[in-house]
């Protein structure tokens, strides 16, 4: 177990860089995801890190050890796959034997070892199937198992969750996360699905475009995101252009004059809006900004409605409402007032995302 | 709600799928089985010089055939051929194909096409190919001799190596188109698993992908095994007169001595002792990596 450092890990084929000058501290025990979009560069990150891509520049140090130049076979990481990558020729037993074996283990070792590790992710009893024998949750849980039993310095987590159903994914996801609290292990896993990211990293990295957009905890993302782009990709925000006339003071393209946090922004600037800090309704009224709008989609998501309302032929915003068992529901084609406090704006440059 | 049958493709019963086996089973009954059988009854005749092939029922030829020096030293020199050529076109053969797998380049299919290129040629017509650069004043050697490396041509031509190199060139292709697709199949994710476990290139090959290119490997192996079993234009044009080796024997046999209840026997040795061989080598590799 240790920390694992990133400085200015840089990738690039050719004249095209996949990852600029990544640089990441991960404490010791510490469940750090790699959020981003396909094509961000996360997965190639994962990938210099486990030693299967050759970076074009900056070192990885596990604790003190420089690891930037070492193969794949002399780093103890374990990985996990998106495909599980068991070995479909050996069992259950043999494949999580395979590290130890390796590791040149004393064989009166590595039975009671590999009992423990089937043990952890409730397989007891599975070692000699065959991975095809499986399930998909099941081999992903052989293939974490022969992750752990090698106790590698750091676990690496590739999509681990993105080949199994929705239902499997909610289970296997918190196994993971109480395994990873359990072992302590330094951990780095790969997602693209921000609900996932979420609900099991200790800390959060947002990357696009190779380069990390934000290093933070879920309510430092969510509440205070760096930039456009992670307000947009972590949770939802609905975003109004427009201009800061005066610190505190923004004028929408569409005419709408509102109130926000005075800040460093000045001139062309967008405004994120979370769903659920807009309010609906007479309760709007007595908020900083308020505005009547009407009702112009309402999709339905069970125990809340997101309420789509237009204020005028540019601006609209959605709005998320309890689903209320009285069934006064707003109906499209409403004409409706939206507020919320100046605080809720979240202020960026105006930028392409 | 309509019955949907479940019955899957090719099960028992299906009237369809058996009519699609009929035209391929008459093909093969006719055109395979038939003559194989009249040919083992034929190397149970006897053979007078002047009247050809009188009827009998005599394992004569057989028995000259294993009593033979000769003939026994063409099976023989057959056998060792073959699998020396068989032994170097999976040993040369595996690292091509591997990278021809694995390979990310646009020009994938223009390596696949240079593997297949030497079939374009004919046998004879490249064998000749292979007479012109062996010979004592051919590319090799005046390319070895322009070097400095020799002094004298080495002798190449008419040789046993001359014979291997030239079938390992025709077989080489079947081996790597073979292994190529097996490995395309295996995820490489696997392989890099076995790597992050702490197994080395070598290791994780022993280990890994030579069990799951299992299947590909028995297949390469009887193909190009079974092909040089039987070669005939490469060991008569390279390999000379004195070269005998089964396949020109079965040739020659039938086609120069009129001997044809021989004949017969030659080709049904050379078909069992390659069956035989095929079968063994398949169960030997099976057992080592399975």
């Amino acid at each position: 177990m240790a920390s694992l450092t990133l400085d200015g890990l840089t990738k690039s084929y050719g004249d095209v860089a996949v990852v600029k000058s990544v640089s990441l501290d991960v404490r010791d025990g510490e469940f750090l995801v790699l959020l981003g979009p396909s094509g961000c560069g996360k997965t190639t990150t994962l990938r210099m890190i486990a030693g299967f891509v050759p970076p074009s520049g900056g070192s990885i140090r596990i604790g003190d050890q420089d690891i930037t130049g070492l193969p794949p076979w002399k780093r103890n990481a374990g990985l996990v796959f998106q495909s599980y990558a068991l070995f479909p020729h050996m069992t259950v037993a043999q494949n999580v034997a395979f590290g130890l074996e390796m590791r040149k283990t004393a064989r009166s070792e590595v039975a009671p070892r590999v009992a423990e590790a089937l043990r952890l992710v409730r397989l007891d009893g599975f070692g000699e199937r065959y991975p095809r024998q499986l399930s998909g949750g099941q081999q992903q849980r052989v293939a974490l198992a022969r992750a752990l039993v090698i106790r590698p310095d750091v676990l690496l987590l590739d999509e681990p969750l993105s080949n199994l159903d929705a239902k499997l994914r909610l289970q296997v996801r918190l196994e993971i996360r109480a395994l990873q609290q359990q072992t302590g292990l330094t951990t780095v896993m790969v997602t693209h699905d921000q609900e996932e990211a979420l609900t099991m990293a200790d800390r959060l990295v947002v990357m696009s475009d190779g380069a990390v957009r934000q290093l933070g905890t879920q309510s430092d993302l969510y509440e205070r995101p760096a930039d456009l782009f992670v307000a947009d990709f972590v949770g939802r925000s609905t975003m109004i252009a427009g201009t800061v006339t005066a610190p505190g003071a923004f004028r929408s393209d569409g005419g709408l004059v509102l109130t926000c946090p005075a800040s460093a922004v000045k001139g062309p600037a967008t405004i994120a809006l979370r769903p659920e800090r807009l309010t609906l309704g007479p309760a709007a009224h007595g908020l900083d900004n308020h505005v009547p709008g009407a009702v112009s989609f309402v999709s339905y998501l069970g125990a809340m409605l997101d309420v789509h309302v237009r204020l005028n032929a540019t601006d609209h915003v959605v709005v998320q409402v309890p689903n209320r068992s009285d069934g006064l529901a707003p109906a499209v084609g409403d004409a409706i007032e939206v507020g919320w406090p100046a605080s809720a704006c979240l202020v960026f440059p105006r930028e392409a995302i | 709600m309509a019955h949907v049958s479940q019955r899957p493709v090719g099960e028992p019963g299906n009237l369809t799928a058996a009519g699609l086996l009929v035209p391929a089973t008459i093909f093969v009954a006719i055109g395979l089985l038939v003559p194989i059988a009249i040919l083992f009854r034929y190397s149970l005749n006897a053979f007078v010089p002047g009247k050809l092939m009188v009827d009998a029922l005599t394992i004569a030829n057989y028995v000259k055939f294993f009593t033979d020096p000769f003939y026994l030293q063409v099976l023989w020199r057959t056998v060792r051929v073959a699998v020396a050529c068989t032994i170097f076109c999976l040993i040369f053969g595996f690292p091509l194909a591997y990278v021809l797998a694995r390979t990310q380049s646009r020009h994938k299919n223009l390596l696949v096409m240079a593997i297949v290129l030497p079939l374009f040629v004919g046998n004879a017509v490249r064998a000749a190919g292979w007479m012109v650069a062996f010979g004592s004043k051919g590319f090799v050697n005046a390319s070895l001799m322009g070097m400095g490396l020799i002094s004298v041509p080495i002798e190449i031509m008419y040789t046993e190596m001359a014979v291997v190199i030239g079938i390992i060139a025709v077989n080489m292709p079947f081996m790597v188109l073979t292994l190529q697709s097996v490995i395309e199949g295996i995820d490489r994710n696997v392989e890099e698993a076995a790597f992050s476990l702490g197994a080395p290139p070598m290791t994780m090959a022993i280990r890994v992908l030579f069990p799951l290119a299992l299947p590909g490997i028995l297949a390469g192996v009887i193909l190009t095994f079974i092909l040089a079993m039987n070669a005939y234009a490469t060991p008569v044009l390279l390999g000379g007169p004195k070269f005998q080796t089964m396949g020109p024997l079965v040739f020659s046999t039938f086609a120069q001595q009129n001997n044809w209840p021989f004949g017969g026997a030659v080709s049904f040795i050379l078909m069992t002792v390659t069956l035989i061989l095929t079968v063994a080598s398949s169960l030997l590799i099976r057992r080592r990596y399975a």
